[in-house]
């Protein structure tokens, strides 16, 4: 007996993954060339034109021959990233900085964090004495701008190391998330607490309240979502929040901060410059912007780290920026997906850590550039300026593919299992 | 694991949820005051676009050029310094000294960022500089010159700041709008810069200050509207009224004994209405006040207009006595007590304030055109008939008698309003009218800070007005 379509030709399979990599290759390609030909960095332009889709390529194409990925997962935070170099070059136009090749450069050493974090998940099987050695490292490494550290921004929470500078609350995001998920899962309350109030104590007095925030939302809500223990989760809540009237209460900064973010326009010629310029900005682009390497993103404070959602809306518009919106959204999507297929609580509590972190500061960042909740002084993840915020964001889409590639070697597992199995069930039925 | 899971989804919902609502509010505040951001006189990108492209003209609508771009691309503005200076506030300055003129304000227009693709390529083929579109306003620059020559003519006004505003009440189009002191947006001074009366501050939009008697057509529109019988109600005025610990005493300590509310708004009579106030309760006053357009965020097309305030906070039975009066906290701009005058002689109807009567493209086609838009209804038709001819009282046999212009019918509404400037007390004069005549269906409103009374002060520059009006738009 024939079945249907048995006879017809079937049509080349189709690689969506394939396609939309090629798309964002050509995108990138096109734009840095596009602007290389305006610009006087012309050759630099030109470089990046040829190495970003060279990087996207490798990230998302090469990396995921050698063990299983969530490749949509990989061609955003790629994207992102890409976008990033793309924005800051455009930026440099006439300006006399190259942050655009000094971003580039740093998305290549994402890319190598991003590899040696989804290692150290999928081949590390025993935690239990790495750890505690993990704990030690970064406590010491939290506090050591404390010792050594440089003030940016009124926080001290730089080092300098051999000529490059460090954001060591960076780095121990990975950290804090492996930490919290480790005793998390074995239900060891008293070691993550001491650990994530160590952190927040650290940060504190270095000052550096956004970094804080971030630490201290992740860790609230990873405890929520591993235990669901509703009271204690309401105590951790209304501690923030008294922390944060005390704050306000006690800090005039912080008071300044509030004020502003209500009326940017009354300090004008003071704290509120940056607020209205970022608005001066968004407003200038409108819904479809000025057009890529147009406008003036420069004369926004910042405007390469903490502001630079502002310059991508002034470039490319308002609709481009929900849309990158809408790309941290399905980021977050896929994964809470991997987090929901994790077989042990641990990388499932990894991988939930992760999503959240990126959320959160996601939102912090941008929910503070649209004036819809107070400025804080984070970065926007993979976009901003800066090495160490980008190891440390694409350090944590390593521990999520880490996660999800253990995930798929699961599945095939069970599949092989259910598969050799229904074999031997169906084989004397066959025969007979 | 499941309930982990579950709890992993509610976690992930919070968080897009939260993105989301981000994404919405950029959405939302860029479409609602997005313009209003991007022509903040702050703002250096539209400056640095008038390197690359000749702004376009401002017209007033009589076709007086009042400003334009010069063959070296440098921004100037008419050449009779009197109405140049008496449009000032109106139009804006190059260096942006003053706020939200249209110069700015209509940036997007002017400096072509309207343009579409295909005229910017038709240009580009040419090889020509992008021209920005032409502006003609409603505004009439001979008239706001004749304000400005009306303060300074009278010994009683000459100097002082102050603001006015004429409109037409059917339409809501603005014919003049003046702020002084002015300046001379072709040669500021240094004394400029320094004068402690700010001349480059636009009195007739930004200063939201105590309406004082002008506010009674609103208390005594709530009164008609919310207490029966009121028409025929007696106040009783000693020449003071205790409440609490203060004393409400009349503008010059008058007493007019037993009286009703028609006669008592005709003297401008603070006992009666203190007292009408308290009889009406705070929250009658106040909607009244907000169907006016109070404590509104005013987000008028053309114009960028300070709100107004009655105040929320604080109601106890004195500030509530001293609202009736327009005193307390409430605070209205010239503009906005210029529309309140408007919506009573247009039966109830508050226009929305125009300016722009069109804009045309350097090719002609007509970009935008004036269309008169009705901003809310402040009080029913019969409310605002009863009042007309409580104003009429006013002008024909009140306070504003000196508002009073031969052959026309006036109705008006003064006020004298106790402020205080730097710790020493000052009485700003105010009036508040229009004409009563369908063929010259025109309001204003008049300010001189530091004043006096505002019969005696303001409602002569109103005549002034009047007059113009009468000679240059009458038959």
């Amino acid at each position: 007996m024939r079945r249907a379509g048995e006879g017809r030709r079937l049509p080349p399979r189709r690689r969506p993954d394939r396609r939309l990599v090629s798309a964002m290759m050509l995108f990138f390609f096109s734009a840095f060339f596009l602007i290389a030909l305006k610009g006087e960095l012309r050759w630099q332009g030109f470089a990046l034109a040829l190495v970003v889709p060279a990087l996207i390529y490798v990230a998302t194409m090469g990396l995921p021959r050698f063990f299983p990925a969530d490749k949509l997962l990989l061609a955003i935070a790629n994207f992102l990233c890409a976008l990033g170099v793309l924005v800051l070059y455009s930026t440099d136009l006439d300006a006399g900085t190259s942050r655009g090749l000094q971003q580039a450069v740093y998305y290549s050493t994402g890319i190598v964090a991003m590899l040696f974090c989804i290692l150290l998940v999928r081949y590390v099987r025993r935690w239990k004495f790495l750890i505690r050695l993990v704990v030690l490292g970064a406590a010491a490494l939290l506090a050591l701008p404390l010792a050594i550290g440089t003030e940016q921004n009124g926080a001290i929470n730089w080092i300098n190391l051999g000529g490059t500078s460090l954001q060591p609350s960076e780095i121990v995001k990975i950290a804090l998330l492996l930490i919290l998920s480790y005793y998390m899962s074995r239900r060891q309350f008293w070691a993550w607490l001491l650990f994530a109030g160590y952190c927040l104590g650290v940060l504190m007095l270095q000052k550096d309240l956004g970094t804080a925030l971030i630490y201290y939302t992740t860790t609230l809500l990873l405890f929520f979502s591993s235990t669901g223990n509703l009271p204690l989760t309401g105590l951790g809540l209304v501690g923030g929040a008294g922390a944060a009237v005390l704050g306000y209460r006690m800090f005039a900064h912080v008071k300044k901060r509030v004020a502003v973010w209500q009326n940017p326009w009354m300090y004008y010629e003071t704290s509120g410059y940056q607020i209205a310029q970022i608005l001066m900005a968004i407003a200038s682009g409108g819904l479809f912007g000025v057009g890529l390497g147009l406008g003036a993103p420069r004369v926004i404070p910042v405007y390469f780290t903490d502001c630079i959602f502002a310059v991508i809306c002034e470039q490319f518009g308002i609709i481009f920026g929900v849309l990158v919106l809408v790309m941290y959204v399905i980021l977050i999507l896929r994964g809470t997906s991997i987090a929901v297929s994790a077989r042990h609580s641990f990388h499932a509590l990894l991988a939930m850590g992760a999503t959240l972190m990126l959320g959160v500061q996601t939102f912090v960042i941008i929910g503070g550039v649209l004036k819809l909740i107070p400025l804080t002084g984070v970065t926007m993840p993979f976009v901003s300026y800066g090495g160490t915020s980008l190891v440390s964001c694409m350090g944590l889409i390593g521990l999520l593919q880490g996660v999800a590639s253990i995930n798929q070697d699961d599945f095939a597992y069970d599949y092989e299992i259910s598969h050799s199995l229904s074999e031997e069930l169906t084989l004397p039925n066959a025969e007979g | 694991m499941k309930q982990l899971r579950s709890r992993f989804r509610v976690m992930t919902l919070l968080v897009v949820g939260l993105l989301f609502v981000a994404g919405l509010y950029g959405v939302y505040s860029v479409t609602i005051y997005g313009s209003r951001w991007f022509s903040n006189s702050k703002n250096t990108r539209y400056q640095a676009a008038r390197r690359t492209v000749i702004a376009g003209d401002i017209i007033d609508r009589n076709g007086v050029v009042l400003a334009t771009t010069d063959a070296d691309g440098e921004r100037v503005y008419q050449s009779a310094i009197k109405a140049r200076k008496a449009t000032v506030h109106l139009i804006g300055d190059r260096d942006g000294n003053v706020a939200n003129g249209v110069d700015s304000f209509q940036a997007n227009y002017l400096l072509g960022f309207e343009t579409s693709l295909s005229e910017r390529v038709a240009a580009l083929l040419k090889g020509e500089t992008r021209r920005g579109d032409d502006v003609t306003l409603t505004a009439d620059s001979k008239l706001c010159a004749k304000i400005v020559s009306a303060f300074d003519t009278n010994a009683q006004t000459k100097g002082k700041s102050g603001g006015a505003v004429v409109m037409n009440y059917r339409t809501g189009e603005i014919l003049a709008l003046v702020s002084l002191p002015v300046f001379d947006p072709q040669n500021i001074t240094q004394a400029d810069q320094e004068n402690p009366q700010h001349p480059f501050w636009n009195r007739a939009l930004q200063s939201t200050l105590a309406p004082g008697s002008t506010f009674k057509i609103i208390t005594a529109a709530s009164a008609l509207e919310n207490l029966e019988g009121i028409t025929s109600h007696l106040f009783l005025c000693t020449g003071a009224t205790q409440v609490m610990d203060q004393t409400i005493r009349d503008y010059n300590l008058a007493q007019h004994g037993s009286l009703t509310l028609e006669k008592a708004f005709t003297v401008s009579c603070n006992n009666a209405f203190a007292q009408c106030a308290l009889i009406l309760t705070d929250a009658n006053l106040r909607r009244t006040a907000e169907n006016f357009g109070f404590n509104d965020n005013f987000l008028f097309r053309d114009i960028v207009v300070e709100n107004s305030v009655y105040p929320t906070t604080n109601r106890n039975a004195v500030e509530i006595a001293w609202s009736g009066v327009g005193q307390s906290q409430i605070g209205a701009t010239p503009l906005h007590m210029c529309m309140v005058g408007a919506a009573i002689a247009n039966d109830g109807v508050m226009m929305e304030p125009r300016l722009i009567a069109r804009v045309k493209s350097p090719s002609g086609t007509v970009r935008v055109r004036y269309v008169p838009k009705e901003y809310r209804r402040a009080v029913p038709t019969g409310i605002a008939d009863v009042l007309q001819s409580y104003m009429q009282n006013v002008v024909a046999s009140g306070t504003g008698s000196a508002a009073r212009v031969t052959g026309l019918t006036i109705a008006g509404k003064t006020g004298s309003a106790e402020a205080s400037v730097n710790g020493e007390d000052v009485t700003n004069a105010w009036f508040v009218g229009y004409i009563a005549d369908d063929a010259l269906p025109y309001a204003c409103c008049v300010l001189v800070e530091s004043g006096g009374s505002g019969g005696g002060v303001a409602a002569p520059i109103a005549a002034t007005i009047f007059k113009y009006l009468k000679d240059n738009y009458g038959d």
